[in-house]
């Protein structure tokens, strides 16, 4: 065994070389060549020192600086990759409509949960007034009266309106990725979340059609409604999915169960935010503008048939295997 | 020299991690303290871009007339949407998985085996924030992590990712014993030291530390552990305790380099 000071002498300039080069802040992509094979055969080289340092019971300090920098050559070498636009679509247009297949039980669950408390709300406001008071406050409610009394005819440019539907855009993408996000407390905060805005809405569908501007409100929301409730159902089954795998673990750990449908989980969320985006322009700037609503109607049953079509039929035909392949080494894309 | 040794989990901020080539290292965990500075450097930085953004659209307001209120609102808040949910996930995913506020703080979110993070769990992680603010201020992801070995949020959980610490530290410089110890002085210690390695690692932290400490305070660490250390090898010292170490350590080289 070599002293620890001539180890160091010996082997510092080479550390100091590789420090120097994952120092630059550079992505190993970006790199030439024969920079990538450099700090690969030098990183080699640091894991043997490390192996060394610890074996001979060299002081804590060089362990930990030896440590330090074989921990950002990883980082570096192993998966820094850029981030390619076919990998996205792939999971996008593929197998996010193949995992809401694989996953329509969720589907169907969510749906329930929002469906059968917009009815309720619907219907007990329609049949009592008392009943809408009990969920909402009057005075919100009143307002909603109001903004859709007016109708569409002459758009929403002229008022403050189009800054209310930028508000309940982003409103309403935080309601979506909260349904998604607290299915990780066992999938509860899923489904209360569903069963919660399922109410609200039908409250307020209820209480305008009640105030007669039933035809308003809903050719309002006819445009982005197949995205933008749809997206909300997916989340909030990839939420209800996320707390079914910690729950139904299959022999694994907890956590590792959840890994196993990462993937998938990750794919329904991917889809549904960009539906939401899809919403969120239409919401803002279609849905409020001042075109027949015939027009906003024949849109709708499109828009509602593109829907449907892609998450019927988008990646069928692909590889099983693609599906099935997330493991215990995670999602990637 | 003891090839190996089962080391215990140790009880520390540190996660292993084993690469390919079955070397093991450890990188340092990040606590709360140092991940809230991170949050609060790209909430501001998300701030100045809002602002900047409302300013340009003021202006544009004031230029084109009153006319457009309206439909820049409506921007306004599709850029804010854009920017509260994307911006995590942005950095983290063309970064591998740091925004600007984790860099400045040395912070770098990997997956648990110690891979770079790519764009899936990145998503995950920062979507599932939302139930970790639960129900404010992060509450919830604060009491995760405290009951976590590896300071996981629940978004940390659901991705399977850690955020840790990237550190730099520096090699210590050589240790010189001067004088070079005379063959009197080292003659006076026994040939084979009744000591164990970690006594000896010991011997050398103290003697590596050192220099940076006061020489008074040197003096008088040394003269708590020499007495131990004479009376062990049963031998008497005179005057500096912190020489009789130096030598002892010398003594303790000279065996095992040759």
């Amino acid at each position: 065994m070599i002293p620890q000071d001539v180890f160091v002498a010996q082997r510092q300039p080479e550390w100091r070389e590789l420090d120097m080069l994952l120092g630059q802040e550079k992505e190993l992509y970006s790199h030439d060549g024969a920079t990538i094979s450099r700090i690969a055969s030098l990183y080699r080289a640091l894991c043997n020192d490390l192996v060394r340092c610890q074996g001979a019971r060299y002081t804590p300090d060089l362990a930990g600086y030896l440590n330090g920098i074989a921990g950002r050559a990883h980082s570096a070498l192993y998966g820094a990759r850029p981030v390619r636009a076919f990998g996205l679509s792939n999971l996008l247009l593929r197998e996010f409509p193949a995992s809401l297949r694989k996953n329509w039980r969720f589907f169907l669950l969510a749906t329930l949960l929002f469906v059968v408390p917009w009815i309720v709300g619907q219907v007990g406001t329609m049949t009592s007034p008392a009943f809408a008071k009990q969920v909402l406050p009057a005075q919100e409610l009143e307002g909603m009266a109001k903004m859709y009394s007016h109708g569409f005819d002459e758009g929403r440019a002229a008022g403050v309106n189009a800054g209310m539907a930028g508000f309940y855009v982003q409103h309403n993408v935080g309601i979506a990725f909260r349904c998604f996000s607290t299915g990780i407390l066992f999938g509860l905060g899923s489904v209360f979340f569903l069963i919660y805005n399922g109410l609200m809405i039908g409250t307020v569908t209820g209480w305008v059609w009640s105030a007669g501007y039933g035809h308003n409100i809903l050719t309002f929301m006819c445009g982005h409604a197949p995205f933008e409730l749809t997206a909300i159902l997916i989340a909030g089954a990839a939420g209800i999915r996320m707390g079914y795998a910690l729950i139904a673990t299959g022999g694994r750990t907890r956590l590792g169960s959840l890994r196993g449908s990462a993937r998938e989980i990750g794919a329904l969320v991917l889809g549904a935010a960009v539906m939401l985006m899809i919403a969120a322009c239409i919401e803002g700037f279609w849905s409020p503008s001042s075109l027949p609503p015939q027009v906003k109607w024949a849109a709708s049953v499109v828009f509602t048939i593109g829907v449907t079509a892609f998450l019927l039929l988008g990646g069928r035909g692909m590889a099983p295997a693609t599906l099935g392949s997330a493991d215990a080494k995670g999602p990637s894309a | 020299m003891k090839a190996s040794h089962a080391i215990p989990e140790p009880l520390d901020t540190s996660a292993e991690v084993e690469t390919p080539e079955h070397v093991r290292f450890h990188h340092q965990l990040a606590g709360p303290a140092r991940r809230a500075l991170a949050w609060l450097i790209d909430l501001a930085l998300r701030g100045l871009v809002m602002l900047f953004l409302l300013i340009i659209a003021g202006i544009a307001g004031v230029a084109a007339g009153t006319d457009l209120d309206g439909l820049t609102t409506g921007v306004m808040y599709l850029t804010y949407f854009v920017i509260e949910w994307g911006y995590y996930v942005f950095w983290e995913t063309i970064w591998s998985g740091r925004t600007p506020g984790k860099r400045v703080m040395g912070l770098r979110v990997i997956t648990d085996s110690g891979r770079p993070l790519q764009f899936l769990d990145a998503l995950l992680r920062n979507l599932v924030r939302g139930a970790d603010w639960l129900p404010i201020g992060y509450a919830l992801g604060l009491v995760v992590m405290g009951r976590d070995k590896r300071f996981r949020r629940l978004g940390d959980m659901a991705a399977g990712t850690m955020v840790v610490a990237e550190q730099r530290h520096a090699v210590s410089d050589p240790l010189y014993i001067h004088p070079p110890p005379t063959a009197r002085e080292v003659g006076s210690l026994p040939q084979r030291l009744p000591l164990s390695g970690d006594e000896i690692e010991a011997l050398e932290l103290f003697l590596r530390r050192a220099p940076k400490l006061h020489p008074a305070r040197t003096e008088e660490l040394a003269e708590i552990v020499a007495p131990v250390f004479a009376k062990r090898l049963g031998v008497r010292f005179r005057g500096d305790a912190r020489r009789f170490l130096e030598v002892l350590y010398y003594r303790s080289r000279e065996r095992t380099a040759q």
